[in-house]
C-alpha cells in the first residue's frame, strides 16, 4: 500500500516538473530579431491555436552555444546555411518530413536540394527567407558614393565606424584583403587578416551584436558606417525620422548572402505545432509578413506573388535567384574553431 | 520498525535542505567546472579527457593574459574611484550630518539604487554619456564645446563611471559601518591634545577605518572584476573583459573546456584577493584589540 | 579665591535644541586650584566641562582661559588638556604611543628626538614606565587611567580637565587613585578641574566646589562652607547627608531662633539673622551625625523605623512625631542604647545642638 502511493507520489512529481515541455499548443523559436514579427505571428497563433515565444540570436554561433546549455526549452531554431551541417551534425536536430509541410515544395530548388540541406536522403530544414549582408552609411557623412569595403578601413571615420561581432568580420577582411577563399584562409591568411582587424580597432567605435544594437548606434549619430543586414537596419532607421536617412551598397568586394531555413530541435513534444509554423512561414501570410518586416528577401516566389506589388518584387528579388551569384554565400568555414579564436584574439586585442 | 522521533525529522529536515542546496548548486558545479576544464574540444562539441592543453593555451596565447590584465586594471581603477568617492560620503554621513534623520535619508538614497535593476542603472549613463547624450548636451549649451564628443562613451572610462556608479554602495557600506564605530570620545581625545581635523583624521580614523576600507575595496573590486555588463553596454573595442571572454567560451565559440579552465583560474584568482584582504582584515582587527 | 583666574565663564548659556543644558552661569577658576563641579547626571556640570575643552561652544556668553578669549576656539587651540570619562585611549597605538601623541603636533616646541625622554619622565610619574610597549586593550582600568592622564599631562596644560574619571573603576581603587590625584596636583601645580557626582570624591579632593543641579550653579565654595553652611536644601542634602524636616520659626527669643517641631515640640537654633516672619513655614535641616542619643534639653523625638548595621556605625531610621518622611541617625557602635531601645516602634529622641539646625525657607520641591 505504502510503496504504490509512493510510486503514484513519484509519479505526480515527475509530472508536474514536467509542464513546460509537455504542454501542447506551445512553440518556441529560437530566431533572429524580426522573424517574429507580430503582424504575422498573431495571426498564425489565432489560426493555429499554438502560442509563440521567441528568443533572439546575436550571430549564428549562438545556435549551438544555447542548444548545448540546454536545449529541451526550443522547438525550432532557424540557423544560416552555413550552420545547417553543424546542427545535424552535433544532434540538435531532428530531419523533417517536408510532405508535411504545406507549400515546402514551392522554394527555390537551389535552397530547398542544397547539400546541406538533404543529406543522404533525408530533409534536414525548411527555407525561410534569404538575403545578403552590405554596407550602411550616412550618406549626409560619408564623402562621395562608396562602393568598397574600404570604407569600413578608412581613417578618415575614425571613431565613426562599427562592425558586426560575428566571425563574419574575418570574410569582410579577407575580401578587401584580396583573398579569394574566405571560407579556407590558411594560417598565414588569417594572420593577415586579424592584424588587420587589430589596426581597425581605433577606428571602430563599437562592434555590434543585436540589429537593435545597430539601430540605436545608426539612430544616435554614434557611428555613421557598418556592415548590416541589408534592409532590416536601414528601414528601421529610416523610419524613426531623425532628420536624416541611412543608404546601403553592396561593396564591389561582393556582398554576403545567407539564407536562413527552420530546423526542428531533436525530441521536441510541439512537433505538431512546429510542422504547422513551418507550413505558415510557406504561406503568402507567412512569406510576405516576414519579408516585409525584415525587408529580407522570400524564399518561395510563388507564395508572394499575390501579396507584392511588381515593385517589390523587383526590389526583394522574386524569381531572380541568379542574384545569389552575385553573392558570396555563407559557408562554414573549413577551421571554424580558427576563425572563432581569431575573431575573440581581434575582440581581446588593446 | 521503530519510528524515527520527530525531532530527529526535524533535525534532518532542517539542515537536509541548505545542505542539499550547498551540494547541489555550489560544489557540484565547481566540481564539474573544474573537471570539464581538463577536457578536449573536438568539433562540434567536447569530449571528457585529462589533459593540461587549456591552461597551456590560457598562459600562451597573449589574448587572455591580455584580458585578464585589462580586467585587473579595470577592477583596480573602480575599486579607486569608488574609494575617493565612497570614503568621503560615508565621512560626511557619519560626522558632518548632525540629524540622525537626515543622516539615514542620505544613507537610504545611496542603497537604495541597490534595489534598481543593474541594467537600467547601466543603461542610464548610455544615455547620459552618448554623442546626443545628456552630458554632451549640457557642455555644448554651456559653450564650453561646438561639436558633441565621442570620448565620453563606448571606452574603458565609461565602463569605469558606470561600474563605479554601479558598485559605490558596496564601498560606502562597511566603510559607514566602521566609521560610525569610531568612539567620538576619540576625535575629541586627539583634538583635545592639539592635532588638528587633518591630523586627526590621517592619525586616528584613517587606521581605525582601515578594516572598512579594506572591505569595500575587496568587494568593490571582485563585483567589478566578474562584470560582463559594462563592457556590453559601454565598452568599446577594447572593452572585453574577462567575463565576456567566459561568456565567448560557453557561448559563441562552444568551447566549454576551454572556459571551464579560465572560470577555474578566475576563481583562483579571486579565493587569492580573498585571502589577502581577509589576512589583512584580520592584522587591522588585530591593531585594535 | 587668592590667586588670579586661571579659566572664566562670562554669562556663558547652552542649549541643545530647546533643551537649555546650561543657564546663564558665570564663575572663574584660580590658578593651582582643584576645582569640581559636582552634581547629579543632567545637572549640566559635563556640559560646563565641555565649553571648557571647546567640545561644544557656548550659545551666548564667553569663556577665557588663562587671560585669552577661547569662546570660538577649537580644542585643539586650547591650553587645556582633558581625561576623559572612558579614557578615549587609541586603541591602534601603543601606550607610549598614545602618550607622545600630543606632543607630535605641527609646530610644537619639543623636539622630535627629546619625546621618548618626555614619555619615560611622564610614564614614571604616573607609575607605568614599564607598560609603553603595551596596547590600551591589554591594561586594567587603572592603568587605562593613568595613560589618560599621562597623555594629558604631558602636554603641560594649564588646566587639567577631568571628566568622572574615577567613575569606571572599583571603590578601592578609586581610594588609591583620589589620593594619586590629590598628589599630582600638589607636585605639578597646575589647575585641576574635574567633574563627579561623588560628593565624597569631591569633598576629599577639592579647594572648591561648584554645586550643580539643573542646569544652575546652587553654591560655590570650599568643602568646609558647603558641608557647614549649605545655601539650599539642596546643597545640605548632596553634600553630606542632611534630614529635612518641615517646621515653623516662631521667632527670637534670648539670643536664639524657636522652630516648633511638626509633632508640637520645640527647637533652638543659635540665631544666624535670618529674614524671616514669626510664623513662616520652614524647613530646618540636621546631619544625621549631629542626632546625639544623650539626653538634653534640645529634642527631636520620634519612633525607630528600622536600624542598618554599618560596620563601624550604626544607621537609625526614624519618623520624628508629626512628620511625614523618615529621618536618619548615624550611631557609634557600643552607644547607650540597648538592643530593645532600637526595635521598631520604640519611642526614641535625639539631643542636637543649637548651632547644628539648619534653616530654610520652604520652597516647592
Amino acid at each position: 500500500m505504502t510503496r504504490r502511493r509512493t510510486a503514484r507520489a513519484l509519479t505526480a512529481f515527475a509530472l508536474a516538473t514536467l509542464p513546460l515541455a509537455a504542454t501542447a499548443g506551445e512553440l518556441n523559436i529560437l530566431t533572429w530579431e524580426g522573424y517574429a514579427d507580430p503582424s504575422f505571428i498573431k495571426p498564425f497563433e489565432e489560426a493555429s491555436g499554438c502560442t509563440v515565444s521567441a528568443t533572439y540570436v546575436g550571430s549564428n554561433d549562438d545556435f549551438a552555444a544555447k542548444l548545448a546549455a540546454g536545449g529541451g526549452v526550443y522547438d525550432v531554431i532557424t540557423p544560416s546555411l552555413d550552420t545547417v551541417g553543424m546542427m545535424r551534425l552535433a544532434g540538435f536536430v531532428d530531419p523533417i518530413d517536408t510532405a508535411a509541410v504545406t507549400g515546402s515544395d514551392g522554394v527555390y530548388p537551389e535552397f530547398s536540394k542544397h547539400p546541406e540541406i538533404v543529406v543522404d536522403g533525408e530533409t534536414w530544414a525548411v527555407p525561410l527567407i534569404w538575403g545578403s549582408v552590405s554596407v550602411i552609411y550616412r550618406p549626409d557623412k560619408v564623402t562621395g558614393t562608396p562602393d568598397s569595403i574600404g570604407v569600413l578601413f578608412d581613417p578618415a571615420y575614425k571613431g565613426k565606424i562599427s562592425l558586426w561581432d560575428d566571425k563574419s568580420a574575418i570574410y569582410w577582411t579577407a575580401r578587401y584583403l584580396g583573398f579569394p577563399n574566405i571560407f579556407d584562409l590558411n594560417d598565414e591568411q588569417l594572420e593577415a587578416v586579424k592584424a588587420k582587424l587589430i589596426e581597425q580597432k581605433p577606428l571602430i567605435r563599437k562592434y555590434w551584436s543585436s540589429a537593435g544594437e545597430l539601430t540605436d548606434l545608426m539612430a544616435n549619430n554614434e557611428v555613421w558606417v557598418s556592415n548590416a543586414w541589408t534592409g532590416l537596419t536601414s528601414k528601421d532607421v529610416n523610419a524613426l525620422g531623425k532628420g536624416f536617412t541611412v543608404a546601403e551598397f553592396s561593396p564591389k568586394e561582393k556582398a554576403e548572402g545567407w539564407m536562413d531555413s527552420m530546423m526542428l530541435v531533436k525530441g521536441t513534444p510541439n512537433q505538431e505545432c512546429a510542422v504547422k509554423f513551418m507550413s505558415y512561414m510557406q504561406s503568402p501570410e507567412g512569406q510576405c509578413g516576414i519579408a516585409k518586416s525584415t525587408g529580407y528577401f522570400p524564399v518561395n516566389p510563388g507564395a508572394v506573388s499575390s501579396c507584392m506589388d511588381a515593385a517589390m518584387k523587383e526590389e526583394r528579388k522574386v524569381d531572380n535567384i541568379d542574384f545569389v551569384k552575385s553573392l558570396v554565400m555563407w559557408q562554414q568555414p573549413v577551421r571554424l574553431d580558427k576563425y572563432l579564436e581569431v575573431w575573440n584574439a581581434v575582440k581581446a586585442a588593446p | 520498525m521503530r519510528r524515527p522521533s520527530s525531532s530527529m525529522l526535524m533535525t534532518a529536515g532542517l539542515f537536509s535542505l541548505p545542505l542539499g542546496w550547498a551540494l547541489l548548486l555550489l560544489i557540484v558545479p565547481y566540481i564539474l567546472m573544474i573537471a570539464v576544464g581538463f577536457w578536449t574540444r573536438q568539433f562540434p562539441l567536447f569530449v571528457p579527457d585529462f589533459q593540461f592543453g587549456n591552461y597551456l593555451q590560457l598562459f600562451s596565447d597573449p589574448q587572455y593574459t591580455t584580458v585578464i590584465l585589462r580586467t585587473l586594471k579595470i577592477a583596480a581603477m573602480v575599486t579607486g574611484c569608488a574609494l575617493i568617492l565612497g570614503y568621503p560620503l560615508a565621512y560626511f554621513l557619519v560626522f558632518t550630518i548632525r540629524s540622525d534623520k537626515l543622516r539615514n535619508l542620505v544613507y537610504m538614497a545611496v542603497i537604495v539604487p541597490l534595489w534598481v535593476s543593474y541594467l537600467l542603472r547601466a543603461y542610464t549613463w548610455k544615455i547620459i554619456l552618448g554623442t546626443d547624450g545628456a552630458l554632451n548636451s549640457a557642455l555644448m549649451s554651456l559653450g564650453l564645446i561646438d561639436a558633441p564628443l565621442d570620448a565620453f562613451l563606448y571606452n574603458q572610462t565609461a565602463m569605469v563611471i558606470t561600474l563605479t556608479y554601479i558598485f559605490v554602495p558596496f564601498m560606502v557600506m562597511p566603510i559607514y559601518a566602521v566609521l560610525e564605530n569610531i568612539p567620538k570620545g576619540l576625535i575629541e581625545a586627539s583634538e583635545d591634545l592639539g592635532i588638528g581635523p587633518l591630523g586627526t583624521f590621517r592619525h586616528v580614523i584613517a587606521p581605525l577605518s582601515l578594516g572598512g576600507v579594506v572591505a569595500g575595496a575587496m568587494m568593490t573590486f571582485c563585483l567589478s572584476f566578474g562584470d560582463f555588463v559594462a563592457p556590453v553596454l559601454v565598452g568599446g573595442p577594447d572593452g572585453t573583459m574577462v567575463a565576456n571572454l567566459l561568456q565567448t567560451q560557453f557561448g559563441a565559440a562552444l568551447n566549454w573546456p576551454l572556459g571551464s579552465a579560465l572560470a577555474t583560474l578566475v576563481l583562483i584568482m579571486v579565493l587569492a584577493i580573498l585571502a589577502v584582504t581577509g589576512w589583512a582584515e584580520r592584522a587591522s582587527a588585530r591593531n585594535l584589540r | 579665591m587668592s590667586s588670579r583666574p586661571i579659566v572664566t565663564l562670562d554669562g556663558v548659556t547652552k542649549s541643545f535644541g530647546s533643551f537649555k543644558a546650561l543657564h546663564e552661569t558665570s564663575f572663574s577658576i584660580g590658578e593651582g586650584e582643584f576645582v569640581t563641579l559636582l552634581g547629579p547626571s543632567g545637572c549640566g556640570k559635563t556640559t560646563t566641562l565641555r565649553l571648557i575643552g571647546g567640545f561644544e561652544l557656548p550659545t551666548t556668553g564667553k569663556i577665557g582661559i588663562a587671560g585669552q578669549d577661547v569662546t570660538h576656539n577649537p580644542p585643539y587651540r586650547r591650553p587645556v588638556n582633558t581625561v576623559f570619562q572612558d579614557y578615549a585611549l587609541f586603541p591602534h597605538m601603543t601606550v607610549a604611543e598614545n602618550v607622545a601623541y600630543g606632543l607630535t603636533v605641527r609646530g610644537s616646541t619639543v623636539a622630535r628626538s627629546d619625546i621618548p625622554r618626555q614619555v619615560g619622565e611622564v610614564l614614571e610619574m604616573v607609575g607605568l614606565s614599564h607598560m609603553g610597549g603595551k596596547r590600551p586593550g591589554a591594561l586594567s582600568g587603572g592603568q587605562k587611567q593613568r595613560v589618560a592622564m599621562a597623555r594629558a599631562l604631558i602636554r603641560k596644560p594649564r588646566v587639567l580637565l577631568l571628566d568622572e574619571p574615577l567613575s569606571a573603576l572599583d571603590v578601592k581603587l578609586r581610594e588609591v587613585m583620589q589620593v594619586e590625584l590629590k598628589r599630582l596636583h600638589r607636585e605639578l601645580g597646575i589647575t585641576f578641574l574635574m567633574v563627579t557626582h561623588d560628593q565624597t570624591e569631591a569633598l576629599a579632593l577639592s579647594n572648591r566646589i561648584v554645586v550643580m543641579e539643573a542646569g544652575r550653579i546652587r553654591q560655590i565654595g570650599t568643602p568646609n562652607d558647603l558641608y557647614d553652611r549649605p545655601a539650599t536644601p539642596y546643597v545640605a542634602d548632596f553634600i553630606g547627608a542632611t534630614n529635612l524636616i518641615e517646621a515653623r520659626y516662631e521667632g527670637r527669643e534670648a539670643g536664639f531662633e524657636v522652630i516648633t517641631l511638626p509633632g508640637g515640640a520645640k527647637l533652638r537654633r543659635k540665631a544666624s539673622g535670618n529674614g524671616f516672619h514669626p510664623g513662616s513655614e520652614v524647613l530646618i535641616g540636621i546631619r544625621p551625625e549631629h542626632l546625639s542619643p544623650a539626653v538634653g534639653d534640645n529634642l527631636v523625638q520620634g519612633r525607630v523605623v528600622d536600624t542598618l548595621f554599618h560596620g563601624d556605625s550604626i544607621r537609625l531610621e526614624f519618623l520624628p512625631d508629626g512628620a511625614t518622611q523618615p529621618a536618619f541617625a548615624q550611631l557609634a557602635r557600643g552607644s547607650s542604647l540597648s538592643a530593645d531601645a532600637l526595635m521598631p516602634g520604640q519611642p526614641i529622641r535625639f539631643a542636637v545642638a543649637p548651632e547644628d539646625v539648619m534653616l530654610f525657607p520652604k520652597v516647592a520641591a
